[in-house]
């Protein structure tokens, strides 16, 4: 019976801190299909959500949650920014360049902070930070469960965003083919832009939702958020949003699993070694279609 | 040809005449010293092989624990350890390529840098293998010829031997027949191949011989620390500082590296007092301005230019 | 002595397309074996199978007396099958004559000998000239000779041209069949692939039409050029 309850336990959380990581990953998979463009730089823009929420807690004490009217706004604007300035100019070069231009904004992103900050965490204590929803034995942590509303709602708003405007048409068919997009009058450029502001504002939405449960630490924690994005999104099929939902709930799964029933202190490696095995023997993702490439 | 030889004799007489001139830092010495020739390294599979890998911490790690370890637990002399690490270096580096050489492009970076964090993972934990994240101290080395090992002085001697070591290498390579394979492969490897190139093999020496080089210098490093901590020897950051200097100095130039590791230490060295331990802040900035302005580096973009020019000057004479 | 070339059975398959249908040939030593059929034929498919490019479904390959089936495309090359690609893709940084120098290395190890054989290959296509400009920089025509240079660099036994002709102005197209046939009198063998039927009539002794992935027929220039089936092939598509 306790076996069963820490079971349900540890499915549930590994299916909340699943929704986190989908949250995080569905802005990168978002640039990887449009731009092609693996974007290292990914999780410093969650940190940077964080930081927002961060700075307007402890200078006007608003809520978490009440920071995204600054971060939304903010987050796309700069990404829109980013876009034009480093991206755009090196588009047509080798995709590892585009690599080691977003690895120069994550150093850059990183360091400024830790300029500004300083070295030490930063958190945003709330006061529903530790209740605890009971089911039965099995307890759901609020801010997991906020966390995970609020990437369904992102997600759900991205969906009816891609599939029932004109904006988010002209989106799939840059992703799908971009020279074919261009043909049929489409501003691929503008698209580019627009995504990766897309891509950076879900990034600091991710953040924001994530610092009442995490610490951020300016060059740490970055790095990290990053790969784990990484992997969510090879796990789940390069360039595919629903995908990406599938590899964090994946991501989720594997690492508390593999916490609970191998060993804590490798935590990390499992999502690592997963990642691994996927690219290098299905690199189409576990729920992609299998695609011949010459 | 000459011309190399020739700047590598300067190298080496600047390097001697450096500790009487700067007297006070040694440190930096031996840090420009470590990383030109880890750039150089890295560069033989990341610049002349076109690979970039971002897991060349996991080297520099190796060494430095190989010789901690081997001191500490063994009372093993460093030249010793540093050939055990070689070999371990090599071999995990095989392991390593065969396993991901068939990732092209950015998907190849990626998979080094889950390979090397897996690897920092261990380090951190296997206390039996490292001592654990507590670290190892270094409390004993041997004295050959009653020369002090644990003087900076002496480490810095070490380190300048090193990165001449690694340019000599790299010079010789430029002109060999495994240099321009290398190139081949980077440039296009169905045409390598239509050149009876193997391109997997090429690589794999390019990993080995890039891994065991790297790994001399982190035994140096590993002296020269004497305390060593897995998080911060096989951190990612490492990683991409030795990449960076390369990517930032040329990929697949003999003297990029050594000119990234020249301008990246001294201006962290100058941004101290300002940016304190944001000093990556300068690899952000010129990583992205080579980017949009020096495509091939710095050193790239000069050679491109004069490659150009001496063909225009003998084709007009 | 043995056919230069030999193969049997071959078929490729994309997904479900069959690009290349159980289609044999043979070339004689000295011979050349022109390659023709309208685009999407899978001329170039089958061209790139039996220099190893192409993974086959089916078939056999035999070079001289060594049967390369299952041998990957470097192996073929140290074999002695030196081929060109249709998008000629220089070692753009590099220059022309290091460009030849990593052919030139398969067979000669020594820098110094290596340097000489390719500075000859230049010559032979007469390119010796810009030996020292970035390869880059060369126009197309220019780019078609140094990618027969390289090529001829690992002297090769059998030379496999994958349209060599195409996009050539008609001066530039006339110095071209005129180094082929040089090569071929020199005693290479020569396969080519080409769509300019005149370039094909002219140096072939042997002709294969390709359509569809199928071998529709064989011959000699003239019989090929004669043939129904083949002028309707053509026609029918341009």
């Amino acid at each position: 019976m306790a076996e069963l309850v820490s079971l349900l336990q540890n499915l549930s959380n590994g299916l909340l801190i699943g929704g986190v990581y989908a949250m995080i990953g569905v802005g990168l998979t978002l640039i990887f299909g449009v731009m092609r463009t693996i974007n290292f730089a990914h999780g410093d823009f969650v940190v940077m959500g964080m930081y927002t929420a961060f700075v307007f807690n402890m200078i006007l004490g608003w809520d978490p949650y009440f920071s995204l009217l600054v971060a939304l706004p903010a987050g796309f604007l700069m990404g829109v920014l980013l876009e034009r300035v480093v991206l755009a100019p090196i588009v047509d070069k080798p995709h590892e360049t585009s690599l080691l231009a977003t690895l120069g904004i994550s150093l850059i992103i990183g360091n400024a902070l830790l300029l500004i900050f300083g070295g030490e965490s930063k958190s945003v204590h709330v006061d529903y930070a530790s209740m605890a929803l009971s089911l039965g034995e099995v307890k759901i942590s609020v801010i997991l469960l906020i966390a995970g509303g609020v990437t369904a709602l992102v997600i759900g708003g991205l969906y009816l965003l891609l599939h029932y405007t004109e904006f988010g048409r002209s989106i799939r068919a840059t992703a799908e083919n971009r020279l074919g997009a261009e043909l049929v009058g489409i501003n691929t450029r503008r698209i580019q832009g627009a995504v990766f502001g897309l891509g950076m504002m879900l990034a600091m939405t991710a953040g924001v939702a994530l610092i009442p449960l995490l610490f951020a630490t300016p060059t740490a924690t970055g790095p990290i958020l990053t790969l784990k994005a990484f992997v969510v999104i090879v796990l789940g099929g390069l360039g595919r949003v629903g995908a990406a939902v599938a590899g964090g709930l994946v991501l989720g799964m594997v690492e508390v699993m593999g916490a609970a029933y191998i060993a804590s202190a490798y935590r990390d490696a499992y999502g690592l070694l997963f990642f691994l095995i996927i690219l290098l023997f299905k690199p189409e993702g576990l729920f992609g279609r299998s695609v011949k490439r010459v | 040809m000459i011309r190399h030889l020739i700047g590598l004799l300067v190298l080496l007489v600047a390097g001697l005449v450096y500790p009487w001139i700067f007297p006070s830092a040694l440190t930096v010495g031996v840090t420009i010293l470590l990383f030109a020739g880890w750039a150089t390294a890295w560069d033989i599979l990341g610049g002349w092989a076109g690979q970039v890998s971002l897991g060349h911490a996991s080297f520099v790690g190796i060494g430095a624990y190989f010789v901690a370890i081997g001191a500490t637990e063994y009372a093993l002399a460093p030249w010793w350890s540093i050939l055990m690490a070689i070999a371990v270096a090599a071999l995990l580096s095989l392991a390593w390529g065969r396993l991901t050489f068939k990732l092209h492009g950015p998907y190849f970076t990626l998979s080094t840098i889950a390979i090397a964090e897996i690897l920092r993972l261990i380090a951190i934990n296997e206390d039996w293998l490292t001592g654990g994240a507590t670290g190892v101290f270094i409390d004993w080395m041997p004295t050959p010829f009653g020369i002090d090992l644990f003087a900076r002085e002496a480490q810095y001697y070490l380190a300048l031997v090193f990165a001449v070591g690694v340019m000599a290498t790299i010079i010789w390579i430029s002109r060999s027949r495994f240099g321009y394979q290398l190139r081949a492969v980077r440039e296009d490897e169905n045409s390598a191949m239509a050149a009876g190139i193997d391109p997997t093999r090429t690589k794999l020496k390019a990993f080995m011989l890039s891994a065991s080089l790297t790994a001399v210098g982190g035994g140096i490093y590993g002296m020269m620390l004497s305390f060593l901590e897995p998080h911060i020897l096989f951190y990612l950051l490492l990683s991409v500082q030795i990449a960076l200097t390369g990517i930032i100095g040329g990929r697949g130039t003999i003297w990029g590296p050594l000119v990234g590791a020249v301008l990246l230490v001294s201006a962290g060295e100058i941004f101290r007092t300002s940016f304190a331990e944001a000093n990556l802040l300068i690899y952000g900035i010129l990583i992205l301005l080579v980017i949009l302005f020096l495509p091939s580096g710095i050193i790239g973009e000069f050679n491109r230019r004069l490659t150009r020019r001496l063909y225009a000057r003998r084709a007009q004479g | 002595m043995p056919d230069a070339l030999k193969a049997e059975g071959i078929t490729v398959r994309f997904g479900g397309v069959v690009a290349v249908d159980n289609v044999s040939l043979s070339l004689q030593p000295k011979g050349i074996l022109g390659l023709i059929g309208p685009n999407g034929a899978g001329k170039t498919t089958l061209f790139n199978a039996v220099t190893g490019f192409v993974p086959m479904d089916s078939g056999k390959v035999r070079f001289f007396d060594r049967d390369v089936s299952s041998e990957p495309p470097y192996k073929r090359a140290q074999a002695g099958m030196g081929r060109t690609f249709q998008t000629e893709r220089p070692f753009e940084e590099l220059t022309v004559l290091e460009n030849v120098l990593v052919s030139a290395f398969l067979k000669e190890p020594r820098r110094k000998d290596a340097e000489k054989l390719a500075m000859e290959m230049l010559k032979r296509v007469e390119l010796d000239d810009r030996y020292d400009q970035p390869a880059g920089d060369l126009n197309l025509a220019r780019r078609r000779r140094l990618e027969l240079a390289k090529a001829l660099a690992i002297q090769p036994r059998v030379l496999f041209l994958d349209e060599v002709m195409a996009g050539l102005n008609p001066p530039a197209l006339r110095e071209m069949i005129g180094l082929v046939r040089r090569l071929s009198q020199e005693g290479l063998a020569i396969l080519m692939v080409e769509h300019i039927m005149e370039a094909i009539i002219e140096l072939s002794d042997h002709v294969i039409v390709l359509a569809s992935g199928q071998k529709i027929a064989e011959g000699t220039p003239q019989e090929v050029t004669s043939n129904t089936q083949v002028i309707e092939a053509y026609l029918g598509t341009e």
